[in-house]
């Protein structure tokens, strides 16, 4: 498969120019032409067309995730910099991620609520080291209403303060524990380097803070949440994550401990794509969030918080997408089949519309997320290309012939080409309907299966120094046996660009000793660059 | 759930210890508890309200003025309504998407009336971490600004239309007066639809359709009557054509409340942000516009209808905890028997699909129990001691109408189900009668001043004059605020011929709904 024959937008890189650009639209004399050239699926393009496709992965990762967010029309950038417009398609992605989390969050006692977005500057200074952390990305709103406000408000970056606010006066008695919240809302951290999904001024996300009465409690909880996010990667997104402890270096600013999930990108760079702290009694102490224990004593709660972004979408279009465009595991497509009809001659049309019509009757009522591509403006072939770059995980073709023999053709977004490609599939219910859930389930765990093959063959075991350093150059990650200080770890990034992923829960087993020190090491760690 | 078992009111300890004692005296105030509430709803109803809502663990005051906490509560009503309306709205083929909190300020500044209107009420970022921003940038007041120039640069051809969009999110309006929980907060929570078309038929069409969905959602789920109408020149929508609403109104205050709001733009955001298509004939032409929004003061509504003495009133549909089913532990009593039979008895019911829980909370009395989940507005009270369990029944309390009734064990859920159906009808029914006895018809001046005088919601002829209504404001202008037009119902009563404005004594052109507003 090569490039995307389609026509593209420009580049999208600032939107004040973006105004000519809009894909597909405005190219209709070059589509006409494309039109009359083909008849048949097999789609000639003119090379004007074929120039502005997708950026091959492979030639400049950047700018085909950049190509791929703007033809796929999953964002666009916001009016000011470092913003972001989720159009629909792409919006879609994370109403998929909300509806498994939630139903996840709720099962394991948690409630949904809604804190205010400003916080008052001074409750971001009670916690010293995480107004250490945050302070350089705050937004400030100092100006409401058309007066200077008496106290400068903080856009939220995170809602541990306001939360710990809240908790102080909701906590009395150990009765009263365990207090678990969660909370659908948006985020502010004033980035300076942005990038759609992966980074940008305000994003999205769930934030989940508990309060317990012992640090086990809070402990298990911390796990038990990376353990969801770990299962919502692997199960619905296709992405082998893996999931660990971060060092201190890169330990949440706040937090005793954070675990986290990390995700090997297309360009093998990784992608912090969850977390899960345990705060220990930081803020509480902080705010004097306290309870009155069995025996009557006073003592401050432990808490937890943990959160998964937009961020993930951006993990979800590095992990699975190809030259040809997005690739989205069929567990969190909003479209899982799309129905592309062909005919030639007027007199083909009705029939061919009304049996994928049936079609997609018979697979939407089996709830199956299915589009039927009825227009007439596009040539099949420019709809085949369309829905791949889209990254629908199943095709469906009807022609005329099909109609006759009462069957339909099957093609795989992920296997390219005939191999993918199965001809004669009855549209019988009882036949097609089982197949396609069937051939869904295989494009599920295939798209799994490569990220772990991707996974496994780029992570490199290492025992010294100079083969960390090898393996980063190669653009790999690094394992390797780790008691180094927080100096080393600093040493490392500013000599190679990696940091410390995280590490890992499952540790192989045996005596180790310190790529750096030389030391006897309890444990790996994982080096990477990341985004 | 544990996350609920967090939410006990504050006094909660304390209260346990006398709540035996007061719960016998099932009537009048249970200050001694904690629970009850110190203000009437009749006697002080802004004091009642902001009482119901916090001790009904909606909503938890905040050190900003005008920003509240919104409490588990509050956010399972939120939900219920959200899963009706966006399926309803996906059914239309409107999409979600999500568009960025903040606007430059030379967007903002695009739309002049529009910009008037919101001006005031902006809040600014002027600095991101310890240096000053360039150019201050504000935080949306409603996103027609943040959203047009990407309509203007979407919208090609006449395929591309119509465009229809939803966003759920916050916005920030930083006004001064009167903040109010639900009703006037300065961030609040809503969905806004904005949709652009080829034809201005289709655009009205689809305002009528939204605004139905608004009125199921206040009459269907929360069990309060509107009127569906259209707003006056001077209160509609600043920068759009035309502006329908539905209209409630709540009795103790006699003030209306502007439920949600369906708006044709028309062609005049299409003008300022160049939202051009080329139509079938290859001419260019501008899009019609739509925007639409609801947001949680619809919460604030319902709570302000229902609520009562003794704390909040929820409609089954949206009450987050339908059943609430307390044991009764007698002395010498298997307490272990009762509470398996309250656990059963929550299994059945949630089976069926009805949310249930039960309080087996040993700390608390039963009579605790019963004040609490009135306070919170549970709409069924199931009660089970040794004596319904000998006679295979449980005894449930509606919160409504305060109604007690034995139901056998055999068939609890058809009479649950039965019960809540009832529930839900009887306090659309309850609101509509009081509301319907609020509307005073007046023809006059004097009528008409007499009747604002007695918080009625006021059906008047009128001739419908934007001078008119402005002098009607400025003469009734008085400590509670001015009397204004709510809308003109779309179902008109017949006007004579010759029937004269109430307030200009002009020929009457519509019958129109006035009074004091929130």
């Amino acid at each position: 498969m090569g490039a995307l024959r389609l026509p593209c937008l420009t580049s999208i890189v600032s939107v004040s120019s973006a105004r000519s650009s809009l894909f597909p639209r405005g190219r209709s004399s070059h589509l006409l032409n494309v039109r009359k050239l083909s008849s048949t699926a097999k789609v000639e393009v003119a090379p004007a067309v074929q120039e502005q496709g997708i950026t091959p992965r492979s030639q400049d990762f950047n700018a085909w995730y950049l190509d791929v967010i703007s033809m796929a029309e999953l964002a666009d950038y916001g009016p000011v910099r470092g913003t972001m417009v989720i159009r629909p398609y792409g919006y879609a992605i994370w109403e998929a991620i909300q509806d498994y989390l939630n139903i996840k969050f709720k099962e394991s006692g948690h409630s949904n609520m809604y804190f205010p977005q400003f916080i008052p500057y001074s409750f971001i200074e009670k916690e010293a080291s995480h107004v250490e952390g945050f302070s350089p990305e705050l937004a400030l709103v100092t100006v409401g209403g058309g007066k200077e406000l008496e106290e400068k408000l903080v856009v939220r970056p995170t809602s541990e303060t306001i939360v710990n606010h809240m908790f102080t006066q909701w906590i009395h008695s150990y009765r009263d524990l365990p207090l678990m919240i969660n909370q659908w809302v948006n985020v502010t951290r004033w980035e300076m380097r942005t990038k759609p999904f992966i980074r940008t001024l305000e994003f999205l996300w769930q934030e989940g803070h508990t309060a317990h009465a012992t640090p086990e409690e809070a402990e298990r909880e911390a796990m038990q949440m990376i353990d969801v996010y770990t299962k919502f990667a692997y199960e619905q997104a296709a992405i082998p994550v893996i999931p660990g402890r971060k060092s201190r270096v890169e330990t949440f600013a706040g937090a005793d401990r954070t675990y986290t999930i990390e995700a090997m990108m297309g360009d093998r760079k990784a992608l912090q794509a969850g977390t899960s702290h345990n705060l220990g009694q930081n803020f509480s102490r902080a705010f004097g969030t306290q309870f009155a224990d069995e025996n009557g004593q006073r003592q401050h709660v432990w808490q937890t918080s943990w959160a998964i972004s937009t961020r993930f979408v951006g993990g979800i279009i590095m992990t699975h997408g190809d030259d040809a465009g997005l690739m989205l595991p069929p567990r969190l497509a909003s479209i899982q089949v799309v129905i592309v009809p062909i005919w030639k001659k007027a007199n083909e049309k009705d029939e061919v519309l009304d049996d994928a019509l049936s079609v997609k009757d018979v697979l939407h009522s089996a709830g199956i997320k299915v589009k039927l591509d009825d227009s007439d403006q596009r040539t099949p072939g420019w709809k085949f290309n369309f829905w791949e770059m889209k990254g629908v995980p199943l095709r469906i073709e009807i022609g005329p012939r099909d109609v006759s023999s009462k069957s339909v053709v099957i093609s795989r977004r992920d296997i390219p080409g005939k191999p993918g490609k199965v001809f004669g599939i009855s549209m019988e219910s009882s036949v097609l309907v089982p197949y396609v859930k069937e051939k869904l389930d295989e494009i599920q765990s295939s798209l799994l299966d490569k990220a772990i093959a991707f996974r496994d063959s780029n992570i490199v075991d290492v025992s010294s120094y100079d083969e960390l350093k090898e393996a980063i150059s190669q653009g790999k990650w690094a394992r390797g046996p780790w008691v180094g200080s927080d100096e080393d770890e600093l040493k490392v990034k500013e000599e190679t660009g990696a940091t410390i992923r995280c590490f890992p829960f499952d540790q192989p087993q045996g005596p180790k000793t310190c790529l750096m020190t030389g030391s006897p090491a309890e444990e790996v760690a994982i080096f990477a660059k990341s985004y | 759930m544990a996350g609920a078992k967090g939410d006990k009111p504050a006094k909660a300890d304390k209260a346990a210890k006398v709540a035996a004692a007061v719960a016998k005296s099932s009537k009048g105030r249970k200050k001694e508890t904690g629970l009850g509430l110190t203000n009437t709803k009749d006697g002080n109803f802004g004091e009642w309200y902001s009482e119901v809502v916090t001790n009904g663990e909606m909503i938890e005051y905040y050190e900003i003025s005008g920003c509240y906490i919104l409490r588990p509560w509050t956010m399972a009503i939120w939900d219920v309504m959200q899963n009706f309306f966006d399926p309803e709205i996906k059914k239309m083929n409107i999409k979600t998407c999500y568009f960025p909190l903040f606007v430059s300020n030379n967007v903002l500044q695009k739309e002049k009336d529009h910009i008037e209107g919101f001006a005031p009420e902006v809040a600014w970022v002027t600095r991101s971490g310890d240096s000053d921003l360039e150019v201050p940038i504000a935080i949306r007041p409603t996103s027609e600004t943040v959203m047009y120039p990407y309509y203007s640069k979407w919208i090609r051809g006449h395929r591309d239309l119509p465009l229809k969009l939803n966003q759920w999110c916050n916005v920030v309006r930083w006004e001064f007066s009167n903040p109010t929980p639900f009703i006037r907060s300065r961030e609040f929570l809503w969905q806004e639809g904005h949709t652009a078309f080829a034809t201005k038929e289709e655009a009205d069409t689809e305002v009528l359709q939204i605004l139905e969905l608004y009125r199921r959602l206040y009459e269907e789920y929360l069990a309060v009557p509107v009127v569906k109408g259209q707003k006056s020149e001077l209160e509609k929508f600043a920068g759009g054509l035309y502006t329908t609403s539905v209209e409630a109104f709540i009795p103790n205050t006699g003030r209306g409340v502007q439920g949600a709001t369906s708006h044709c733009l028309g062609q005049n955001f299409a003008k300022m942000f160049e939202i051009n298509f080329e139509d079938e004939k290859g001419e260019k032409a501008m899009v019609w516009q739509n925007s639409w929004a609801y947001s949680t003061r619809t919460i604030g509504v319902m709570v302000m209808v229902h609520g009562d003495d003794k704390g909040l009133v929820l409609p089954p549909k949206v009450s987050s905890v339908q059943v609430i089913v307390v044991h009764v532990p007698y002395k010498d009593a298997d307490v272990k028997e009762i509470i398996n039979a309250c656990s059963e008895t929550v299994k059945t019911l949630c089976d069926a699909g009805i949310r249930a829980e039960a309080d087996l909370r040993e700390n608390y009395s039963p009579g605790w129990k019963y004040s609490h989940w009135e306070m919170k507005g549970v709409p069924l009270r199931i009660e089970i001691g040794p004596k319904d369990l000998a006679s295979n029944q449980v005894r449930a309390v509606r919160r409504d109408k305060g109604t007690k009734v034995d139901i056998p064990m055999a068939g609890l859920v058809d009479s649950v189900n039965g019960m809540l159906d009832d529930i839900q009808k009887n306090m659309f029914e309850v609101a509509k009668q009081k509301r319907d006895a609020c509307i005073q018809v007046t023809k006059t001046w004097d009528e008409f001043v007499e009747a604002l005088g007695q918080k009625k919601l006021i059906l008047a002829p009128w001739c419908n004059e934007e001078e008119v209504e402005k002098e009607v404001k400025a003469k009734t202008k008085g400590e509670i605020g001015a009397a204004k037009t709510l809308c003109s119902p779309f179902e008109q009563p017949e006007l004579p011929e010759g029937t004269l404005c109430f307030a200009s004594g002009k020929p009457a052109k519509k019958w129109t709904y006035w009074g004091r507003s929130y």
